[in-house]
């Protein structure tokens, strides 16, 4: 038994790395932290119970909320994360490996946190592991993507404690494995909305191929974000491998944003052009409807052309200005899951034929339950990562 | 050469090529091509320009099930007395938040500057190609081999709610009771194993709108609806290729 | 000569006209719907024996020029809700030429078997009827 304690206990550094020297402002965070998580699964669990009918504001019409977003924006990020560390960690690129064990660290922590989220959003939680084995279903993009996400985050896992353990031969084959399966688990994941005939905003082969591109823009974005602000938050200096391989993820980033902003525009044209029935209607609820906030100033605005011109205007070179790129970025990316999750199912399916009381368009609101249980997953990544700064020394970043 | 003669000879250009021996050039141009194998292979017309053209009903002896079971609704005798949506409620044990199946109201534009009201009975489809069966990722719910209704199993359901957005009808809740998605499975469950030969709201029905029935029977009253001249059959979202078993006509 | 005489003809023509249909116009706007020629102003809704149908005095009266007693006088009785009590109050009487069936026989009136949804405003009706009701006689209750 002991020696089961003692291997468990051995991926955790004995000493080096950075130590938390703020140890009041730590512990004061992580309480903050645990009570917030602990209130979202308190109203995850509350909701599940009661009934989502009663407590979501999801509907028949609109069945997938920001419960849905959250998780997709915590995979997003997980498998970003996934593909920036393999960079440096299985491809071999120097400047990307400074920041690579923190990114395999944290991409385990933010599918972990979705994986939480949507533990409450699928009302039959306890049924999925023997469900999913007895009724797997080869045709259904739900079930590859659980599967393969599930199989990914164990690479992940066994990577991060090769990566411990200093094996880095095993580490590199299973950082393959975890990005090999986290492309086709996420890719999968576009595909739960692309393959959909019904839902013409979503349909198409241009979800799976986005999802992949806006993957690597966030865990890009992710790893900027959380690694500066560890280094602010413990009050660590960061060196200067550190620094040039932030600049350079940076570079990436403002790289991927491009690429995204090239995806969404030839969407947005594509939408409008010919009014193609059901596709349109989203669109334009997007362009000028009661998504224009959404999408003007949280999509593109904060998640695209913002960062991209902060990160371009000091040629990468300021990390706070970088830091800054980032938070825009982490925020503009939430609105884009959402915006994706809901604007896509609020065409009704008999739109157009000239009903009388019927809405030409449905319409979602996230309850309160809802809201407390996104927070809970943001609280939960939070309190993680704090703790994994903590105990992994700063993921022994400089002596790395 | 006698000019009059030559007149009166059968023309040779295209105008006298029958449409028949024109269509049998055609079919021996496409088997020497390969293209022609009875146009399931390669079929050169999709199967949205297919039904399109010959409308959705799909040809006699091409019904995959039996009893292929197929709901007629005889769309212009509807007045909405739901009487179809109480029975369904009580014998499906239905709860007040969702429906299995309900009345939807449509308006058209008369000449005269009226208008005239059209009532559309809605309820789950049982599509040939149910997109609703594809996504669920644990067979929860599954198409049924030999009767071809979309069957669900709610012991198997997560929660997931993918077939509630995958469905192009609209024809799925989900029911907190029973913690499953919830659907019309044309009261198999509460009928038809039991025996019964229509479904509920078919029964309610005082209108005769609602014609449930096997439509692999010629002798079907189902058959003979969709199988009348002069008439229109139509589906309900044709475009997105799901091939629904819920027919609408004002036969 | 000619050519003012037309023109004037034409005027008075126009003139003419124009007050005909103003006057006309002006008849149809104008005209009180009164109750005592013309039946109650509120639709009849019989909600037996299926939801609903509606019968509007108006169309039937000051619409189709009818008198009272075409209908009060045999087939309708006059007091509210006195049809729906009886037990042949059916289509099928009605398509023999019973009640509404005396005129909407595809004579008079569109046959009864046809246009269903003319009549019959269905459970939706219904409710948008009387949730038009409660909204004129609670306006308060809005606020």
């Amino acid at each position: 038994m002991s020696s089961y304690i003692d291997a468990v206990l051995s991926i955790f550094p004995k000493g080096g790395g950075l130590q938390v020297e703020r140890k009041k402002l730590f512990a004061l965070s992580v309480a903050v932290l645990a009570i917030l998580a602990l209130v979202g699964i308190g109203s995850g669990l509350y909701a599940l119970y009661a009934g989502h009918e009663h407590t979501l504001g999801t509907s028949r019409g609109v069945p997938w909320g920001i419960l849905i977003a959250t998780y997709v924006f915590f995979v997003v990020t997980s498998t970003g994360l996934c593909i920036v560390s393999s960079i440096g960690h299985v491809f071999g690129f120097e400047d990307f490996a400074p920041i690579a064990k923190r990114a395999v660290f944290l991409s385990i922590v933010t599918i972990v946190s979705g994986f939480l989220v949507i533990a409450f959003e699928i009302e039959n939680t306890w049924r999925m592991p023997i469900a999913l084995v007895l009724g797997f279903n080869l045709t259904s993009n739900i079930w590859w993507m659980g599967t393969l996400y599930g199989l990914y985050m164990v690479f992940m896992i066994i990577e991060f404690i090769m990566l411990q353990l200093d094996k880095h031969q095993l580490a590199t084959a299973c950082g393959l494995a975890g990005l090999l399966t986290g492309i086709a688990a996420h890719s999968n994941l576009g595909a739960v909305f692309g393959l959909i005939g019904g839902r013409e905003f979503w349909h198409g082969p241009y979800m799976p191929v986005y999802f992949i591109a806006s993957a690597a823009m966030s865990g890009c974005v992710a790893i900027l974000f959380f690694t500066y602000l560890t280094y602010r938050f413990n009050g660590w200096t960061i060196g200067d491998k550190l620094k040039a391989s932030l600049q350079s993820v940076a570079k990436l980033a403002a790289l991927m944003m491009a690429v995204v902003l090239f995806f969404v525009t030839w969407k947005m044209i594509a939408g409008v052009t010919g009014e193609i029935p059901g596709e349109y209607e989203s669109m334009a609820y997007l362009l000028h409807g009661p998504y224009t906030v959404n999408f003007w100033i949280g999509e593109i605005t904060l998640g695209l052309v913002l960062p991209f011109l902060l990160i371009l205007s000091v040629k990468a070179a300021s990390l706070r200005v970088i830091f800054i790129a980032s938070i825009a970025g982490m925020i503009g990316i939430f609105f884009m899951r959402y915006d994706l999750v809901v604007v896509g199912q609020l065409v009704p399916p008999f739109a157009g034929m000239g009903l009388v009381d019927y809405p030409e368009m449905f319409s979602y609101r996230p309850s309160c339950l809802e809201w407390l249980t996104t927070m809970g997953g943001f609280a939960f990544c939070g309190l993680f990562f704090l703790l994994g700064e903590k105990y992994f020394r700063g993921h022994m970043s400089e002596g790395h | 050469m006698d000019i009059g003669k030559l007149q009166r000879l059968p023309s040779e250009d295209l105008s006298a090529i029958t449409s028949r021996e024109r269509r049998k050039f055609l079919r021996l141009g496409l088997t020497i091509t390969g293209l022609y194998l009875g146009g399931t292979v390669l079929s050169l017309v999709s199967a949205r320009r297919a039904e399109a053209a010959g409308g959705p009903v799909p040809a006699t002896g091409q019904y995959p099930y039996n009893p292929h079971y197929t709901m007629v609704l005889r769309e212009a005798r509807c007045v909405d007395c739901e009487r179809c949506k109480e029975a369904c409620k009580t014998t499906n044990h239905v709860p007040d938040y969702g429906y299995r199946t309900t009345i939807l109201e449509r308006r058209r534009d008369l000449a005269e500057g009226t208008y005239e009201t059209i009532f559309m009975p809605v309820l789950c489809n049982h599509c040939n190609r149910p997109p609703c069966v594809r996504v669920c990722p644990t067979t929860a719910t599954w198409k049924d081999k030999k009767t071809g209704i979309v069957m669900m199993k709610p012991s198997r359901c997560i929660g997931c709610k993918t077939c509630m957005t995958a469905c192009p009808y609209n024809a799925r809740y989900f029911q907190e009771e029973k913690r499953a998605i919830d659907k019309c499975d044309f009261c198999w469950q509460a009928r038809l194993s039991k025996g019964e030969t229509t479904t509920a709201c078919a029964a309610a029905c005082p209108a005769d709108v609602r014609i449930f029935g096997n439509l692999a029977d010629p002798k079907s009253r189902v058959y003979q609806l969709l199988h009348t001249p002069d008439t229109i059959v139509w589906v309900l979202r044709p475009e997105v290729g799901a091939l629904p078993n819920v027919f609408y006509t004002n036969a | 000569m000619k050519i003012i005489n037309i023109i004037s003809l034409a005027i008075v023509a126009l003139l003419c006209a124009g007050v005909v249909l103003a006057a006309e116009e002006k008849q149809g706007a104008a005209q009180p719907y009164d109750e005592n020629t013309y039946g109650p102003a509120a639709p009849i809704i019989w909600e037996k024996p299926v939801k609903a149908v509606v019968f509007s005095h108006k169309t039937h009266t000051m619409g189709a020029g009818l008198g009272c007693d075409s209908c009060h006088g045999g087939l309708f009785e006059q007091e509210s809700g006195a049809a729906e009590k009886k037990p042949d109050f059916t289509m099928d009487k009605i398509y023999k030429g019973g009640y509404c069936g005396a005129c909407h026989d595809g004579q008079t009136a569109f046959a009864a078997k046809t246009r269903c949804a003319a009549c019959h405003i269905g459970a939706r009706g219904l409710k948008r009827l009387r949730q038009a009701e409660s909204d004129r006689t609670a306006p308060a209750a809005s606020h």
